[in-house]
């Protein structure tokens, strides 16, 4: 049943579960939620993707994550191996970004933030679906024990909030597809930069960003007609932001650490890392990965994750190393500190 | 299919794609016999066609009709390269569509991604020779030594079977390609990517019509994509198209230039007993095809093929369960993507039978009015010449019967995607992956 090469997964049990109250049933939503991140990512990391294909998988995941919310009673301490973890981690660090973004998400109602902030969630759900690693799971698990304890009793206005904000993730996936298939200068689902780009270098930077993802992946779509829409939404992207949020607002609320793996999946996304900015910004994200515990197998995937973008990794010093020791973090610190003053300058002044 | 019926090789070999071509084996990707069944074409992932030709009965084999042999082979598309927007074409052939014959020669259309060409197939027999002015290997001869005037004569030669591009119709596809279908005016044809259909007039290649377009305003709001489309056999101002989800939607062009708003719509309520997280994706109709009398159609989703009555809309009046173990299967067949095959239909010429591909080089045939099916398998182990083609069985409960074959053993690389049948004769066409087989029943 496996395809040659194909590395053999453990699959929920492969009776068709239709009844949600089955023990079974989570566990398989959980799974083809996975699997279909996965494969969206991959699909997204060809040339030119399917589109019957990823609007399949695309109406999966939002079929998937709609169920969840249908069920929201969830037994997150379910003894299974991967699937429990990794669903922990998700509905964790679901829950833990939206708490961080909630604000951010009230403080601007213009389409950006919605789609900006849902995506870093689905961005890091890929992440963490992707690297599959028990010690990243349980990272994030205890990275935002709050959120876990809260969980429950915010599951109900957390649950409508990740089911809209899911669907307008996954809008935003087709709509990134309709940008690299249309060729538009619109950016591509690198959105959690989204924010910060339009802060930066507002829609030079965004639109010199989506180009160059876009000569990368490219897709066989024409762009003629495009051009209109998007630019229309980089102008709404720029005003209201601009107007509502200040930078600082927007630094506290992120938690970097889930920036930073994003970073990674922007690195993979095959522009190339040619973004000037988008390098500036990794490192000044880098000193945030050492406040966490210094036995932080997460940093350890991180820097492994940067060790695989060849552009990333070339410009950041902790890539280089592969120990993730405190001794070592330490001295970068102070240095980082201070580079980070001085972006936060540039990013405030432009 | 009834007892008297039974398939076997057709002669001298079964397997003939691979074996007998001088290019490098390539997956065929498409199949479609003419409107008399006397040619075979078969387009392939380099972009080339072949094309087969029926030959006559051979007084010695009276009892078997005659073979295909290769005819034509032509390279139809080429990969190109999109330059705007870096990316390659691929040159594979999505469908071959025959056009009705007028004259002598015979036309088809081919289509990749993006472009669709009209070739012409001709034949020449017959060679012009005592020219004047030139030698028979056409060296101009010195004006002085002629001296007298001759008229050329016809003298036969050897077949030479040509192919020439005469269309080429382009740039009007912005998604990929994935239908193609003649009109019954034999003027023109529509073609179909994932969100438009254009309609094009065979002599008019440089604009046409666009006549369907689901492409949202605000691509967000996309969930469902144009999967396969067919004109009607008899009526030029039906069609129908196919969704992602399952629907299926009949169009009639002399209600308005732009077809959006269905004449019929097609879907089949869900069950909800069998409601699963890839409901949506198996539901998704991977081809459609009218039937010879117009009357009714059939749609291949991939776990069945259901046959629609054209004055019925809220479901089917056949539903054919094509390899139902599956379902159990479902999640794996996604996560090694096989649940995104599209497998194509077919068929007979009387409309009695329709038959559809499966995995591990299975190939399933049913029959409508005896409501028989029959399991066959497309391989070289058991297709010897002049065999008779055993019916194959999956076991799907806990026993294996001898001969039968357990659901996990089954090859999911051996697909057979493209079939086609006769429209005359019981003589069918099975692609798989490289091989193509030519099956044709036994005359008692």
């Amino acid at each position: 049943m496996i395809m040659k090469g194909q590395k053999r997964k453990h699959p929920p049990e492969d009776v068709e579960v239709s009844d949600p109250s089955s023990p079974t049933w989570e566990s398989q939503r959980q799974f083809v939620f996975s699997v279909s991140l996965n494969k969206y990512q991959r699909g997204q990391e060809l040339p030119e993707p399917s589109l019957r294909r990823s609007v399949l998988i695309a109406n999966t995941l939002r079929q998937v994550s709609h169920e969840a919310c249908r069920v929201p009673s969830v037994d997150m301490e379910v003894p299974q191996p991967l699937c429990s973890s990794s669903s922990e981690l998700q509905e964790s660090t679901f829950t833990g970004v939206e708490a961080k973004h909630h604000s951010a998400v009230m403080l601007s109602n213009s389409h950006s933030a919605l789609v900006s902030c849902p995506v870093v969630s689905l961005n890091n759900l890929s992440n963490c679906a992707t690297s599959r690693s028990p010690a990243t799971c349980h990272l994030s698990a205890s990275n935002v024990p709050l959120s876990v304890k809260d969980e429950d009793e915010d599951w109900g206005s957390m649950s409508t909030d990740s089911d809209f904000s899911l669907s307008a993730a996954i809008s935003s996936i087709l709509t990134a597809l309709d940008s690299t298939i249309d060729g538009s200068p619109q950016a591509a689902p690198r959105t959690p930069l989204r924010s910060l780009e339009n802060l930066s270098g507002p829609s030079d930077g965004g639109v010199a960003w989506g180009k160059q993802a876009v000569r990368g992946n490219g897709g066989s779509w024409e762009q003629q007609e495009e051009l209109r829409v998007p630019e229309s939404s980089v102008e709404v992207m720029r005003s209201s932001y601009l107007s509502e949020v200040t930078v600082e607002d927007l630094f506290q609320d992120i938690d970097t650490s889930l920036l930073e793996r994003d970073m990674g999946v922007l690195g993979l996304r095959g522009s190339g890392g040619g973004y000037q900015a988008g390098d500036d910004l990794l490192r000044y994200l880098q000193p945030f990965s050492s406040s966490f515990p210094p036995s932080n197998p997460f940093s350890l995937s991180l820097n492994h994750n940067l060790k695989c973008l060849p552009s990333f990794s070339s410009f950041c010093p902790l890539s280089s190393s592969s120990s993730s020791s405190p001794a070592f973090l330490s001295p970068n610190l102070v240095r980082e500190g201070l580079e980070l003053e001085h972006l936060m300058e540039i990013l405030v002044e432009s | 299919m009834d007892g008297a019926r039974m398939w076997h090789v057709s002669e001298p070999l079964g397997v003939i794609h691979s074996d007998l071509c001088p290019f490098s084996a390539d997956i065929i990707s498409t199949v479609e016999f003419n409107y008399s069944g006397e040619l075979l074409a078969t387009g392939d992932k380099g972009g080339r066609v072949v094309i087969f030709q029926h030959e006559q009965e051979s007084k010695n084999r009276p009892h078997l009709r005659g073979e295909y042999n290769v005819y034509s082979t032509f390279q139809s598309h080429e990969p190109e390269f999109d330059y705007l927007k870096s990316l390659e074409i691929e040159e594979k052939i999505n469908k071959i569509r025959w056009l009705p014959q007028q004259n002598a020669a015979h036309f088809l259309l081919s289509t990749n991604d993006k472009t669709i060409k009209l070739w012409k197939i001709s034949e020449r027999d017959k060679r012009a020779e005592g020219y004047n002015l030139k030698d028979e290997d056409g060296r101009l001869r010195d004006p002085f030594r002629i001296t007298s005037l001759r008229v050329p004569v016809l003298m036969p030669m050897d077949l030479m079977v040509e192919a020439s591009p005469r269309r080429i119709f382009a740039n009007a596809h912005t998604y990929h390609i994935n239908s193609i279908s003649v009109n019954s005016d034999h003027e023109t044809y529509l073609s179909a990517d994932d969100l438009r259909i254009n309609l094009w007039h065979l002599e008019i290649t440089d604009r046409s019509f666009n006549i369907v377009d689901i492409k949202p305003a605000n691509m967000e709001e996309l969930t469902e994509v144009i999967t396969a489309a067919e004109c009607h056999p008899h009526q030029c101002n039906v069609f129908v198209y196919s969704s992602s989800k399952g629907t299926i939607r009949l169009c009639d062009m002399r209600a308005a230039a732009l077809c959006d708003r269905h004449s019929k719509f097609f879907e089949e309520p869900e069950d909800p007993s069998s409601r699963s997280f890839f409901s949506e994706i198996i539901s998704s109709i991977s081809d459609v095809k009218f039937s010879h009398s117009g009357r009714y159609m059939m749609t291949r989703d991939y776990l069945s093929v259901k046959v629609w009555d054209l004055n019925m809309e809220n479901r089917p009046v056949e539903t054919y369960q094509v390899h139902e173990y599956l379902r159990s299967k479902l999640c794996s067949l996604y996560e090694n993507d096989c649940i995104f095959d599209k497998f194509e239909c077919c068929w007979n010429g009387s409309d009695s039978a329709i038959m559809t591909g499966s995995y591990n080089n299975f190939f399933r045939m049913f029959d409508r009015n005896t409501r028989r099916d029959i399991t066959l398998e497309a391989s070289r182990e058991s297709s010897k010449p002049r065999a008779t083609l055993k019916p194959r069985k999956v076991s799907t409960g806990g026993k294996r019967k001898k001969d039968e074959i357990s659901v996990d053993s089954l090859d999911f690389n051996k697909k057979i995607l493209h079939t086609a049948w006769h429209p005359k004769d019981n003589v069918i066409a099975v692609a798989a992956t490289n091989n193509l087989y030519i099956f044709q029943d036994k005359i008692n």
